[in-house]
């Protein structure tokens, strides 16, 4: 194999079109997931394009590079919607993984426990895409399309995480449910952000992760929470389970995990408010 | 880096020479783009120090520091620690004075059998440096989520950690 360390995006970006590299930007999943003990095939790794890390705001939104680590995201210097994803960051690993992996890292593995995804997805993140070819973007709802599996094409890197301006009020948290503290991938994972207005909810934008292939959005539920007040509202439990598909796996099983998302829920929607 | 061709199991595979600083040392050497930073710096630089417990990210016996930053050289290629400066256990000592935070290790008995140590010495090290003197016992405990030890229950090492972190910020709240 060879490994590529290129600083150029356009250099990638033919690496990419000439081969077919497998993209590395952390590696702190590339190495465990492979069960041969060892790697296949050539690696490109994006960690060192400078235009790909890094945290700028920019006609009107905020634009997160795809290879931005998650202890620079701790760090950095972000509106309290990101609050939610911050925490998140905080749970990815420990933190010499946080050192090493990227945001864009984690939302091209697409795993169904990946962490960042539901903070993201309640800041309405859009994924930038770049190939030899062009831009082009995809709203993060639909770039992760399955278990593992996003709407990446072949020659194409992500090259940055956009979340638009109106999508950062108000207030988020975040809470995941391991079967322990630390180092643990989520059994499920909720991201709410809230804006509200004399203690009643005026919006609400609320995520599940680990309880469905891709974490998904609660429109029904964010709809019903409109008018109630932050200190004492109701969550229709039936609206939460029609949104997910739980699996039995070794984490817990799927009744667990449906009843645990709604606690989970309750919780970290407290959470924003504190 | 540059392209050397070699011979690995029998067929003719492309290494590349992967040059970095090691314990403030410069090195240079021809490894095949798949070694992992932690074998790199067992099998090729001998500084067997560095522990492999999981293999897999979680238990924390391989931490090192590349530039500055704590990292699990199990998940590490070396190829992506080209350029860097790398820092092990074996950098951590002045000779034969032992740094701060081993000497606090053994004071306060931090360690049973010993091979999480070297991890564990390497995370407290960036801890300690991150958040320069205001560290309390809850923190430590936080961020000892990646270092897995199974003889101590912890008690000792996070006492070692606050120890240490005392002894190098002169704090006056010494760990108890």
């Amino acid at each position: 194999m060879s490994y590529h360390r290129p600083d150029a995006l356009t250099d990638a970006l033919a690496l990419l079109a000439a081969g077919s590299p497998t993209i590395l930007a952390g590696g702190t999943d590339l190495y465990p997931a492979t069960s041969a003990q060892e790697l296949r095939g050539d690696i490109l790794d994006i960690t060192g394009i400078a235009a790909l890390r890094g945290i700028t705001d920019a006609a009107g939104e905020i634009r997160i590079g795809a290879a931005t680590r998650w202890s620079d995201l701790v760090a950095a210097d972000l509106p309290d919607a990101f609050d939610a994803l911050k925490l998140s960051a905080r749970e990815v690993g420990s933190v010499q993984i946080q050192n090493a992996g990227t945001l864009g890292g984690n939302i091209c593995n697409a795993s169904p426990a990946a962490d960042g995804v539901p903070p993201l997805l309640i800041l309405d993140a859009a994924v930038e895409l770049v190939s030899a070819a062009g831009h082009r973007r995809l709203p993060l709802a639909e770039f992760i399309t399955g278990n593992r599996a996003t709407r990446l094409k072949p020659g194409e890197i992500v090259s940055a995480v956009l979340v638009p301006k109106a999508a950062t009020a108000g207030r988020s948290h975040f809470l995941k449910l391991g079967a322990r503290k630390y180092l643990v991938i989520s059994i499920a994972m909720v991201a709410a952000r809230l804006e509200e207005d004399a203690g009643v909810i005026r919006s609400a934008a609320l995520s599940i992760g680990s309880c469905s292939a891709v974490a998904v959005r609660l429109p029904a539920v964010e709809r019903a929470l409109i008018g109630q007040s932050v200190a004492d509202f109701d969550i229709p439990a039936d609206l939460v389970g029609q949104a997910l598909s739980p699996i039995d796996d070794i984490r817990a099983d799927a009744h667990y995990r449906a009843e645990a998302a709604v606690e989970l829920l309750t919780r970290t929607i407290k959470g924003v408010v504190p | 880096m540059s392209k050397v061709s070699m011979v690995v199991g029998g067929s003719e595979s492309t290494a590349d020479v992967v040059s970095m600083t090691v314990n403030g040392k410069a090195v240079a050497k021809a490894v095949e783009g798949r070694t992992l930073l932690v074998d790199f710096l067992r099998e090729d630089l001998n500084l067997t120090g560095t522990h492999v417990g999981c293999d897999t990210s979680q238990c924390g016996a391989c931490v090192v520091h590349v530039n500055g930053k704590s990292v699990k050289s199990c998940t590490m290629l070396a190829a992506q620690a080209d350029g860097a400066e790398v820092r092990t256990i074996e950098g951590m000592a002045d000779g034969a004075d032992l740094h701060p935070i081993q000497k606090a290790f053994n004071t306060h008995h931090g360690l049973q059998c010993g091979f999480c140590t070297p991890g564990m010495i390497m995370t407290a090290a960036d801890m300690i440096a991150r958040h320069g003197g205001n560290l309390d016992e809850a923190t430590v405990r936080a961020e000892l989520e990646g270092n897995i030890c199974r003889c101590t229950g912890y008690h000792n090492i996070v006492k070692s950690i606050l120890a240490a972190n005392a002894e190098m910020h002169g704090a006056s709240a010494a760990a108890e």
